[in-house]
């Protein structure tokens, strides 16, 4: 126990005295807390000009000079202004122009970039559109659907002898609705559990990294040739994860720390920024599944990593002796984000994740945040990953000790396991 | 104070890496531990030193299992290394630490080595600047620092200038005239030779020899003669194939049996005109050759 503390103790302060780690961690501290401080900082400059007014009416013929601009030509249609103030409804920030010059010339102009882009009606219920290159979010198209639907409809409904008060009532009436929710609101838990998810993922891969390069360097400087003389292997390998973990929740508890704080301080410029507060707005049981599952997944790994880095003999060959490790874990993580991003997070797939351990940190937190699971099934999560990391444990703390006096060529999987399993 | 090997077996996987090894050195002397690469030797120090179990056997202080917690071993490894980024003190108050000591008596400790071997300059540098030599003393001190009861130097002389070498040889001998077991493991016979009282030669995992090292000396077969002589041609001639050229141009007569080396001595002293003549008293390196060299796994197989 002595011999941890020590080990403890000495990897630890070479965390603290490692200068890359302080600065990075002073860097993102800093980071955070001017992005927190920001808008107050952007309030000092503004406070003494005047606002800038922003009511521009939508509804202006004449083309605004910054504003990209939307021709549309409807041909000799009746409702033709009908369309235009429509679409200039429609499409706030744009000026919306009515045109009747033939179709290669608006080309030309869009190509130009002059124009955005343009709508050729034919009739109400059929149009071309123009546009120079569609990006992915373009949705104009849809918009403009809309928009004729609803023009078809009152034309029609007018024809058939409603006035266009009536006509227009009937397509403007308002749904009432309620909202009781029962479970989670994934919308509100979204972005902070996205931040979680990525906080765990980058802390268990770069600190899972970091112990392996160090119990590497330790053999290739031949420094564990006095260390394995002078401590249990087990105290060698507990001390510098245990350690590791240390550092890394600190980095996260300075991180986050300065985060919550910065936003109190700040908070009424965040006042109405929904992102930043649901952010802000998390749960305390949710931080504490948080800590948990940091823990339980971070040793886990740590283990692993530090079996392998004590298998390598050269730093080189870490990178690829740690690829099994990291590459399970990367899939983990893609099963998880691809469960988190469609919002499915109780698929079949998830609920198999959420109870492996070496996926289950990111996938049972995921569904704590953004389902609702039985209690059962997270202690069951839980107990199982418990158990995985003191199984892993173990078994690393075996490798560990064989892996350490082995230099040379890394041994063949079936030679480690053989060896272990003897020990 | 007796360190003892009793019937050590080990094996890593299929391979046998020492056979019934057995060998005792004593408080107060030297103890040299030879083999040839590969022989077994740095398993044996393992072994001794708790890195990891044999699979038989045991090692006995005084005749009782030693106790690790209580008996502090020092030991200067062959393949040398510490933090090459670290400050020296930070690392070698670690090391202290981890043998047991409390880090203020760790800091006193290392103080003073650090200025009986001349190092105290460098405490607070990082051991990357150090020259080599000057690395290994510092690497020294991480095997004394703790006041061990039994002390492992293997080659402890290689990369050291002839002045550090006699520091170190002066430092070796204070630490077994404090009545410390000290073992020492080299290639370097006449170092051996020097400090040994005592020696125990491993092959393939085989004690082939184990004893006091006049005694291994004075018990050596005399069975062979040195002859020097202006005229080796006509003894040559008259001996043939027992007859073979020894070091400075000298004759090795071997004799059929250690019986017999009067009356040859007498017969050639008689017969030819010679210089001098002699039993040939074996150094260490030839003992070492012979038990430990290609002819003696040649024999064993």
């Amino acid at each position: 126990m002595k011999q941890f503390l020590t080990i403890f103790s000495f990897e630890f302060k070479n965390y603290l005295k490692n200068k890359v780690f302080v600065g990075v961690t002073l860097f993102l501290v800093l980071a955070i807390a001017v992005t927190m401080f920001f808008p107050s900082i952007i309030g000092l400059f503004d406070a003494g000009e005047d606002e800038p007014s922003s009511d521009i009416d939508i509804g202006e013929q004449n083309p605004d000079e910054d504003m990209p601009v939307i021709l549309i030509n409807s041909g000799s249609s009746e409702y033709a202004e009908l369309i235009r103030t429509s679409f200039a409804a429609a499409f706030a920030g744009y000026s919306v122009v009515n045109t009747d010059e033939d179709i290669d010339s608006v080309k030309g102009k869009i190509s130009s970039g002059e124009v955005e882009c343009a709508f050729v009606m034919d009739s109400l219920t059929s149009y071309t559109y123009y546009v120079n290159n569609i990006s992915i979010y373009d949705s104009n198209t849809l918009v403009a659907d809309e928009i004729l639907q609803n023009l078809y409809v009152m034309t029609a409904m007018m024809e058939s002898g409603l006035s266009a008060e009536q006509a227009g009532d009937i397509m403007s009436v308002q749904i009432e609705s309620k909202t009781e929710k029962l479970g989670v609101d994934q919308m509100q838990n979204y972005f902070y559990t996205y931040i979680m998810i990525f906080a765990l993922y980058m802390v268990i891969l770069l600190y899972g990294q970091m112990v392996a390069t160090n119990v590497a360097s330790e053999k290739s400087s031949r420094a564990m040739e006095v260390l394995v003389t002078s401590a249990k292997p087990n105290s060698m390998m507990f001390g510098k994860v245990m350690a590791s973990c240390l550092a890394g929740l600190l980095q996260l508890v300075a991180i986050f720390g300065t985060s919550v704080i910065c936003f109190n301080l700040n908070k009424s410029y965040w006042g109405d920024n929904m992102i930043i507060n649901s952010i802000f707005n998390m749960p305390p049981v949710l931080l504490a599944y948080m800590l948990l599952f940091f823990l339980l997944g971070f040793l886990l790994y740590a283990f692993m990593y530090g079996a392998v880095g004590s298998m390598a003999s050269k730093l080189e060959d870490i990178n690829t002796s740690s690829m099994p490790i990291t590459l399970i874990f990367i899939a983990g993580f893609v099963v998880v984000m691809i469960g988190f991003a469609s919002g499915s997070v109780d698929s079949i797939l998830m609920k198999v994740c959420s109870f492996i351990p070496f996926t289950s940190p990111m996938a049972m937190f995921t569904r704590i945040a953004m389902s609702t699971v039985p209690w059962y099934e997270i202690l069951i999560s839980i107990a199982l990953l418990a158990a995985g990391v003191v199984g892993v444990g173990v078994v690393s703390a075996k490798i560990y000790r064989v892996g350490v006096l082995l230099y040379g060529t890394p041994p063949k999987l079936g030679a480690i396991i053989k060896a272990v399993w003897k020990s | 104070m007796l360190l003892e090997l009793r019937d050590i077996n080990k094996s890593f996987g299929e391979k046998k890496v020492l056979e019934g090894v057995s060998f005792c050195a004593e408080g107060g002397k030297a103890f040299g531990l030879l083999g040839r690469n590969g022989a077994g030797k740095t398993t044996a120090i393992r072994i001794l030193m708790n890195v990891f179990p044999a699979n038989g056997g045991e090692v006995l202080l005084d005749g009782r299992p030693i106790e690790y917690e209580k008996v502090g071993i020092g030991y200067l490894p062959e393949e040398r290394g510490l933090y090459p980024k670290k400050i020296i003190i930070d690392q070698l108050v670690y090391f202290a630490q981890l043998k047991g000591m409390t880090r203020r008596d760790a800091v006193k400790a290392i103080d003073f080595w650090l200025d009986r071997l001349g190092m105290t300059e460098y405490r607070g540098k990082r051991l990357d600047t150090l020259s080599k030599g000057n690395q290994q003393k510092i690497q020294l001190i991480t095997a004394l620092a703790h006041d061990p009861k039994i002390v492992i130097l293997d080659e402890p002389f290689s990369g050291l200038d002839p002045v550090n070498a006699m520091l170190l040889k002066d430092v070796v001998k204070e630490e077994i005239g404090r009545g410390k077991i000290v073992l020492f493991s080299s290639h370097q016979m006449s170092y051996i030779e020097e400090f040994c009282d005592s020696i125990a030669i491993i092959n393939s995992g085989h004690v082939v020899l184990h004893g006091d090292l006049r005694d291994i000396k004075r018990n050596y077969v005399r069975d062979r003669l040195i002859v020097r002589t202006e005229y080796p041609e006509k003894i040559k001639a008259d001996f043939g194939e027992s007859c073979t050229d020894a070091e400075n141009g000298a004759l090795m007569i071997r004799l059929a049996g250690a019986d017999e080396k009067s009356a040859v001595m007498k017969r050639i002293a008689e017969n030819y005109d010679i210089d001098e003549i002699k039993v040939f008293e074996p150094s260490l390196n030839d003992i070492f050759v012979e038990y430990a060299g290609d002819a003696a796994k040649e024999d064993k197989a």
